[in-house]
């Protein structure tokens, strides 16, 4: 499994299986049904993005252009004037984002590195219950979470959310395996140089873990700027709610609201998901991949 | 900061102010370790292990936000098998988790198998983003796009299966159909997460195998059920359990796309906890109903390591 990691993305290690025979049946058909299946993944972002930039009353008009006809950018600006607070919303769920990306950065690699590298007795059980926890959905505890919450009074607060979100376990995982491949040999060294194990964490291990790291930032980044559950519960003024809460309400019971400026708000709260992945395409699919293979 | 901070530990260790004691190195390693642990334990604790058993207690009270709670044993978990809503709330979830994990790993096995052929690495790369694009896009803005694409008379997949002669489909105002609508979104969203898992599986079976088969003369689909199958078991299998667990939680597309309507024909279980939770607030009672899904997840997990080890086949 190893050599996964290596290959799923750029060349693959050994050649494409049948590489000496001409093109056969198989391949135009694959082909066809590959380019079909794109189509029909990119055709509900294409409808999304040409009808944010046309004229209301065109947003109607069947068949359907799947290319902008018009480019009424003017539409990019209505959800700003709607009476959704649609900059605030953009700020409040960068802030959760970031607290819960930077919060978890920090505790699972702390926590990665003490299981991988650390010994003290109970690390493998304590390891244990906290892979175990993975198994909990997140509907089972959310109830205590919220008397929790209402007894501190943090109903409509955005701490409410970031609070439990600066641990994950999956994250000490990711952190965990990541530490563990370092080679021995480093921290021999550190160690011989007189070097701690606060020390040798922060001037060894942290810099060397930024492919880690990356990923996990990434995967949490983009978790927590879609998250609808937790946000529903427990944000319910308009200057504290996230994006998905207000683009929901933008659209009004039943579809009511207006398909341009809807999806002029959906394009652009989906351009960051799109920035970072067309900027860190890498590291999001090796580490979606690695995470899956080796469960 | 960091300088500061190594510094800091530098001078606190020679002049062992008692903060980090002397202690012999075994004892020091330990101590940093469960330092390192401790954010994250406090977490795990409050946010939860505590819930998990806290959600058992209240699951054998009849709560109530005001009059404070009372215990009364088993009566949340004896009236569930009452509660015709619930047992429509199931059926729709595992109708659900059906079908979206057959179609998501299917499709995901196909598309994976075809992007393995001979392609230019561009092209596999290209097809490769653009099937995985929608797995980052949030629920709630792809259950918002698709509610328009479902529209009745002016939504775009009537217009063309009315262009290919097919009668409109009430998407989302009939009860069959609005099941078949959060499904095929729950598939053209998640379908390529499982594609990419499955082409990196794909990519790890060594090409020899599929080379001294053919010397033997074995066939395309021989190749396929003999070789990639066995082969790629462990793959299939995460993917099932993964999806599986991800599908019996269904929430964010069905709150946005029917607010499990018509009627209650696609109310999934965390939709219908969630209501009883957080707009009837019988806590009790949700949290009963909490468990059952708790446990049908447990064991479909533990089911699904049992058999993988009667049937995956380990390299």
């Amino acid at each position: 499994m190893a050599s996964t990691q290596v290959t799923v993305h750029g060349k693959p290690k050994t050649a494409p299986r049948k590489s000496k025979k001409p093109i056969n049946f198989g391949d135009i058909v694959s082909y066809a049904i590959l380019t079909i299946a794109a189509i029909l993944v990119m055709m509900p972002l294409m409808w999304m993005f040409s009808t944010s930039l046309r004229p209301t009353q065109e947003s109607f008009h069947l068949p359907p252009a799947w290319l902008p006809t018009k480019f009424r950018w003017e539409n990019y600006l209505a959800p700003f004037e709607s009476s959704v607070p649609f900059v605030e919303l953009f700020i409040n769920s960068m802030r959760i984002t970031v607290a819960v990306t930077f919060g978890q950065l920090v505790t699972c690699s702390l926590a990665g590195y003490a299981f991988a590298r650390l010994r003290f007795p109970g690390r493998d059980l304590l390891f244990l219950l906290l892979l175990a926890s993975l198994m909990v959905p997140g509907q089972v505890t959310i109830i205590p979470i919220f008397l929790l919450m209402r007894d501190l009074g943090l109903i409509d607060n955005p701490l409410a959310i970031i609070l439990p979100g600066l641990i994950s376990a999956f994250g000490v995982f990711l952190m965990r395996q990541f530490f563990k491949q370092m080679p021995q040999e480093l921290f021999d060294a550190a160690r011989v140089d007189g070097a701690g194990h606060i020390r040798s964490f922060l001037q060894i291990a942290l810099p060397l873990a930024g492919p880690a790291m990356a990923t996990l930032g990434i995967i949490t980044f983009n978790a927590t700027w879609n998250a609808y559950f937790l946000p529903l519960i427990f944000l319910n003024s308009w200057h504290k709610m996230t994006l998905p809460q207000g683009i929901a309400l933008l659209t009004g019971y039943m579809g009511s609201g207006n398909p341009s400026v809807v999806m002029a708000a959906v394009t652009m709260a989906i351009l960051p998901v799109l920035m970072v992945f067309i900027a860190a395409q890498r590291w999001i699919i090796e580490a979606l991949t690695r995470s899956g293979l080796k469960g | 900061m960091r300088a500061c901070f190594l510094n800091l530990i530098e001078r606190l260790r020679m002049q062992n102010t008692g903060l980090l004691p002397e202690m012999t190195p075994k004892r020091r390693e330990a101590f940093v370790g469960y330092l390192f642990i401790l954010p994250t334990y406090i977490g795990f604790i409050i946010f939860i292990l505590y819930p998990l058993i806290e959600s058992m207690r209240i699951s054998f009270q009849e709560f109530s936000l005001l009059r404070g709670s009372t215990y009364i044993g088993l009566e949340n978990y004896a009236q569930m098998f009452a509660d015709a809503r619930l047992r429509i709330a199931y059926i729709n979830t595992i109708v659900f988790t059906i079908f979206a994990v057959f179609f998501n790993a299917g499709i995901g096995l196909i598309l994976a198998v075809m992007l393995n052929r001979r392609l230019p690495i561009l092209m596999r790369n290209l097809y490769r983003s653009i099937f995985f694009f929608p797995v980052l896009i949030a629920h709630t803005y792809i259950a918002v796009i698709w509610r328009f694409l479902y529209q009745y008379d002016t939504g775009v997949i009537n217009f063309y299966l009315g262009v290919v002669g097919i009668d409109p489909i009430p998407w989302l105002s009939n009860a069959h159909w609005a099941m078949a609508a959060i499904i095929i979104l729950d598939v053209w969203k998640n379908t390529g997460f499982a594609m990419l898992v499955f082409l990196a599986g794909l990519q790890s079976i060594p090409n020899e195998y599929y080379e001294a088969a053919q010397l033997d003369g074995a066939n395309e689909r021989q190749l396929f059920f003999r070789i990639t199958i066995p082969l790629l078991s462990p793959t299939i299998f995460f993917i099932l359990v993964i999806f599986m667990i991800g599908a019996l939680q269904v929430f964010d597309t069905i709150i946005v796309l029917t607010a499990g309507g018509p009627g209650d024909a696609t109310r999934s279980v965390v939709l219908y906890i969630y209501e009883i939770a957080f707009r009837t607030f019988n806590m009790g009672y949700a949290a009963a109903v909490s468990m059952t899904l708790f446990a049908i997840i447990l064991v479909l997990t533990a089911l699904q390591f049992w058999i993988s080890r009667r049937w995956v086949h380990y390299e």
